[in-house]
């Protein structure tokens, strides 16, 4: 360990006294650039368990009739396997180099919220925890990665193993939207003068628009988490068929986020490969608004889309019809990107350092992946392949042959920057051959494999022709693969501690991560060059011929908020995202009447007065502000208080409320619509409960003397959260208790 | 009546649009003259005779929910930013009361115009009754003005920014989607005066469901779907544009200093 501690402390990630308390330096830190390493090291680490776990599938797949895992033991070894790689590994390896790079590429201090970055690092280790505590506890999951009910019910999972799964993954998917949110509030508010959004290296840019991918999509995936525990912990209905609910509907839910989730590992990746491509070819990027301009049309397109994952499913010609059509369109953005990265190339001086072959191998796979993507968004071509290996082996070609390999030139090209050192070249190579080989010999069969017909998640198969021989050279592959990755590992330690030194640009790199030096000190720069495009140490180094301006014609382009209110408007939107679920899945499942209770034993006229507290406690807390503004402090504590009060009775009159129905023998569990009558009003409790919390902790503040600064944009910012609570509680009103009336 | 017959018969040779149009077309030659972007504003008038004269209006007249999605697509989304789009580019839109320039308006009244007509009373009385029908279609011409204005204002300084645009182009499309994904799956019946027509007037019902093989559940989810996917592909369309207005600005000689 010493060892490590002084090659840290020589990369000058320690000062003397944190060397001499490492441990703690490291797990106490708030530093964007120690959080990103966390990061990436957590995801190394979940890495090689979600490798283990693959090398296990192969090699029981590798010849017919083998039983080296019983059946129930294959199912968790891909069940966690898919989850692990996903939730445990392309996410947070992506956000670790996002945390590093980001706040670098824009000139920043430090993340806009160095605390909140720390939490939302903490909780992937966390959730990793608990998804694999399920071991010890009666069996992992063993529903797949994306746990369709109602396998993933209590009547068929009567194992503990699918509830660590969903808390696993909540907790994983709200640490997500925590690094999302920081990430927007950072690149829109803590950008170096002159760093104009329009200047944005691609990286960050992408990083940027993909945030808003995650704080839209996780909080679905969220909502059905919570739905699919409350089923199985509360006896609930959502996705139980026989008590009125709808299998389907998880399905639908789970791929609304699914299917951006895809991008959302993606486009981390196209931007990776948007910086490395020209760096290495020595030459602008052909056409950098076509490549910013088609992320927003992929990330749009991508929330669009998701029931093409569900043409088997039996939603009818006309459903399957336009998302055939929707699914296609996905393929011109993309190409349009392909086109760029292929037109930076062409006429370059390129220079093949490892950074780039992944790049390239990541750009010319991501062309296969995206060929077979677009044969699986043809309906008809989808029922015959589906579930096959030709599907695994699509999404594999998404997942590693693009993803993976975009990581990899990203760790071989940023690693100089992190540690102070190169990484070696020779071993370098021979970790990129290796892993390309082993992938094409591994995926490549498995297309083949897939239309000889063999169907995915089998734990063992006949020896039908051709499967046999097959499956082995798959499983050679997979071997490559793993040689590939211990020589990665062994030469990211090895180069750590006897690496050469990189100095600040080892590439000749152009954005303004490699204006610093390597590593960068804790505040990051010493001093920024001029940035007048989006090469500035292009022009630093040339500056007989710089590259022309990139103009700040709009007031955009300089639009830099106040933090705490951006921060707060983005959680706004994912909390909406959220709650737009759950009414969504209250007006389905209400839309016929069930028998049992029903919305007309909610009384009206009491939750409707309650309801009037809700509303006046928005006017309260604007006279707080107001006051606040007016520097009437006395005044402004009077109306906080008001405040909450109004929320304390309007939670009171809930209670009544839950009260009244428990009491006429009415619970979660008695049928479709109590299920989810008290999920709506159960979670909007709990936010009204949460803006309490804060609302308390701003009196208390202000009644100890805080704030002495006249705009509080503490205040404001709760406030904000407050009438986003209000008007959800105005929607959540109007469908449940309203709506029946007016039928 | 078959399809072949239907397709010659089916026009609606309504006085009132050939009216409308002929008087669009003289108030903007008086205004603006014939400029290059007169081609718009045959565009928009193209499209109101095609959304309220060709069959689609007679099939919207209570036979199909989708050709009435259809029409209430075009007169919302596709007319008024064919319309604004042919103003010439001088003109200011800036008007009193100054309320009806916020972003807030102008997003609620496009996305209220779908949620308002489509509440389940509202839709059939648009079909049963003549003057609401009328109603309808004015108030999506106007309110996709108001929604539009925003984005398409022909003055720059009238136009949010373009983020900002995107922002409000996403957030519209997101809410209409929710719509759209409800009426597409939903088990009951959101229009019901065209699942079961009091008339069938034209005589084509027999045509429509047996040759055409739309029943009223497929009609309602294609219904469903046009503003789940083609809508929010306009509103893309839209967003492109934003985007491409962004990156736009002319590039300066590199003399120039920031």
């Amino acid at each position: 360990m010493n060892e490590v501690t002084s090659a840290l402390a020589r990369a000058g990630l320690l000062t003397p006294v944190q060397r001499e308390h490492w441990a703690i330096a490291w797990i106490s830190t708030v530093d964007h650039k120690r959080i990103g390493i966390l990061y990436m090291v957590t995801a190394l680490f979940f890495f090689v368990i979600g490798g283990i776990e693959a090398m296990l599938i192969r090699l029981q797949l590798a010849v017919p009739h083998n039983a080296l895992l019983s059946p129930d033991t294959y199912n968790m070894v891909f069940t966690m396997h898919g989850t692990t790689m996903i939730f445990l590994v392309a996410m947070p390896v992506l956000f670790g180099l996002a945390n590093y790079f980001v706040p670098l590429q824009i000139g920043a201090r430090d993340m806009a919220f160095p605390r909140l970055n720390a939490f939302s690092f903490w909780l992937v280790p966390f959730g990793g925890l608990l998804l694999h505590f399920s071991f010890l506890a009666g069996g992992a999951p063993a529903v797949g990665w994306f746990a369709y009910a109602p396998l993933s019910e209590m009547p068929y999972s009567s194992q503990p193993g699918v509830n660590y799964w969903a808390l696993a993954l909540l907790v994983l998917g709200i640490g997500s939207v925590g690094t999302s949110i920081n990430l927007i509030t950072t690149v829109l508010t803590q950008r170096a003068k002159n760093m104009t959004l329009r200047r944005l290296p691609l990286f960050s840019w992408m990083m940027f628009v993909n945030s808003f991918l995650v704080i839209l999509a996780l909080p679905v995936l969220n909502a059905a988490l919570v739905m699919l525990l409350i089923d199985r912990l509360l006896n609930a209905h959502f996705f139980l068929p026989p008590g009125g609910g709808s299998a389907i509907m998880w399905q639908h839910i789970f791929w609304a986020f699914g299917h951006p989730e895809v991008y959302i590992v993606a486009i981390p990746a196209f931007g990776i490969l948007s910086e490395v491509i020209p760096v290495f070819a020595r030459k602008p990027i052909f056409g950098y608004e076509f490549v910013a301009g088609s992320t927003v049309a992929i990330a749009f397109l991508s929330l669009l889309v998701w029931a093409h994952h569900m043409f088997t499913v039996g939603l009818g010609h006309t459903v399957d019809l336009f998302f055939v059509a929707s699914s296609m369109l996905i393929a011109i953005p993309t190409g349009v990107k392909v086109l760029a990265w292929s037109a930076t190339l062409v006429g370059g001086r390129i220079r093949l350092d490892t950074p780039m072959l992944f790049c390239v191998a990541a750009l010319i796979q991501f062309l296969v992946a995206g060929l077979t993507g677009v044969s699986l968004a043809v309906a008809a071509l989808d029922w015959q392949t589906k579930n096959s290996y030709y599907l695994v082996a699509h999404f594999h070609f998404v997942f590693v042959g693009l993803i993976v390999f975009a990581i990899l030139g990203a760790l071989h090209y940023w690693f100089p920057k992190m540690s102070g050192r190169m990484l070696s070249e020779r071993l370098g190579k021979w970790t990129f051959w290796l892993m390309t080989i082993g992938f094409n010999l591994t995926f490549i069969t498995q297309h083949f494999l897939g239309l000889a017909g063999m169907p995915r998640r089998v734990y063992t198969y006949a020896d039908l022709p051709g499967w046999g021989w097959m499956n082995m050279v798959s499983t050679v592959g997979a071997f490559f693969m793993a040689a590939a990755s211990l020589i990665f590992v062994w030469n990211l330690a090895a180069s750590l501690l006897r690496g050469k030194p990189a100095g600040d640009n080892p590439w000749s790199a152009w954005t303004l991560e490699w204006a610093t030096t390597s590593p960068p000190p804790q505040e990051n720069f010493l001093r920024l060059p001029p940035i007048r495009n989006r090469r500035p140490l292009w022009d630093d180094a040339n500056p007989d011929r710089p590259d022309p301006l990139v103009g700040t014609k709009w007031k955009a382009d300089i639009f830099a908020p106040e933090k705490n209110k951006t921060a707060v408007i983005v959680f706004i939107i994912s909390e909406a995202a959220f709650f737009g679920v759950l009414i969504l899945a209250y007006l389905f499942y209400n839309a016929t009447p069930q028998p049992g209770p029903s919305a007309h034993n909610l009384s009206l006229l009491k939750t409707g007065l309650f309801s009037l507290c809700l509303f006046a406690s928005s006017f309260t807390i604007w006279r707080s502000e107001r006051s606040l503004s007016q520097g009437r402090r006395r005044a402004m504590q009077g109306w906080l208080a008001t405040t909450i009060l109004l929320g304390v009775v309007f939670i009171a009159g809930q209670g009544l409320e839950y009260w009244t129905l428990f009491r006429s023998g009415v619970s979660v569990s008695s049928n479709l619509f109590a299920t989810t009558f008290f999920t709506v009003t159960g979670f909007h409790g709990l936010h009204v409960c949460v803006g309490l919390i804060a609302l308390l902790i701003v009196l208390g503040l202000m009644l100890a003397g805080d704030f002495k600064r006249r705009p509080s944009p503490a205040l404001k910012a709760v406030g904000l959260y407050w009438h986003f609570v209000d008007l959800v509680w105005v929607v959540v009103f109007s469908t449940i208790y309203l709506l029946p009336h007016l039928r | 009546m078959t399809t072949g017959q239907f397709l010659i018969s089916g026009w609606t040779w309504s006085a009132a649009v050939f009216l409308f149009s002929a008087a669009v077309l003289a108030l903007y030659l008086f205004m603006f003259r014939v400029g290059r972007r007169i081609g718009y504003l045959a565009a928009a008038l193209g499209v109101v005779l095609v959304t309220l004269i060709s069959p689609l209006n007679a099939l919207a007249d209570g036979y199909l929910f989708s050709a009435h999605m259809l029409q209430h697509i075009l007169l919302l989304l596709v007319v008024p930013a064919l319309l604004l789009l042919s103003l010439p580019r001088s003109l200011s839109l800036a008007t009193r009361p100054r309320v009806f320039g916020h972003p807030l308006v102008g997003w609620v009244a496009g996305v209220g115009a779908m949620w308002f007509w489509h509440a389940p009373a509202l839709c059939n009385a648009a079909v049963s009754s003549r003057p609401v029908h009328a109603l309808q279609t004015v108030s999506l011409l106007l309110l996709g003005s108001l929604f539009w204005r925003q984005v398409l204002a022909p003055r720059e300084n009238e136009r949010l920014s373009p983020p900002g645009a995107i922002l409000y182009l996403f957030s519209a499309c997101v809410t209409c989607s929710a719509l759209g994904i409800i009426i597409t799956f939903s088990p009951v019946t959101i229009c019901s005066i065209y699942a079961m027509p009091p008339v069938d007037s034209l005589d084509m019902l027999p045509t429509i469901r047996a040759s055409w093989g739309i029943t009223p559940e497929r009609d309602q989810q294609i219904g469903g779907l046009l503003m789940w996917v083609p809508m929010c592909l306009i509103y893309l369309s839209a967003i492109i544009a934003q985007i491409a207005r962004w990156f736009a600005e002319p590039v300066v000689p590199a003399t120039e200093t920031t």
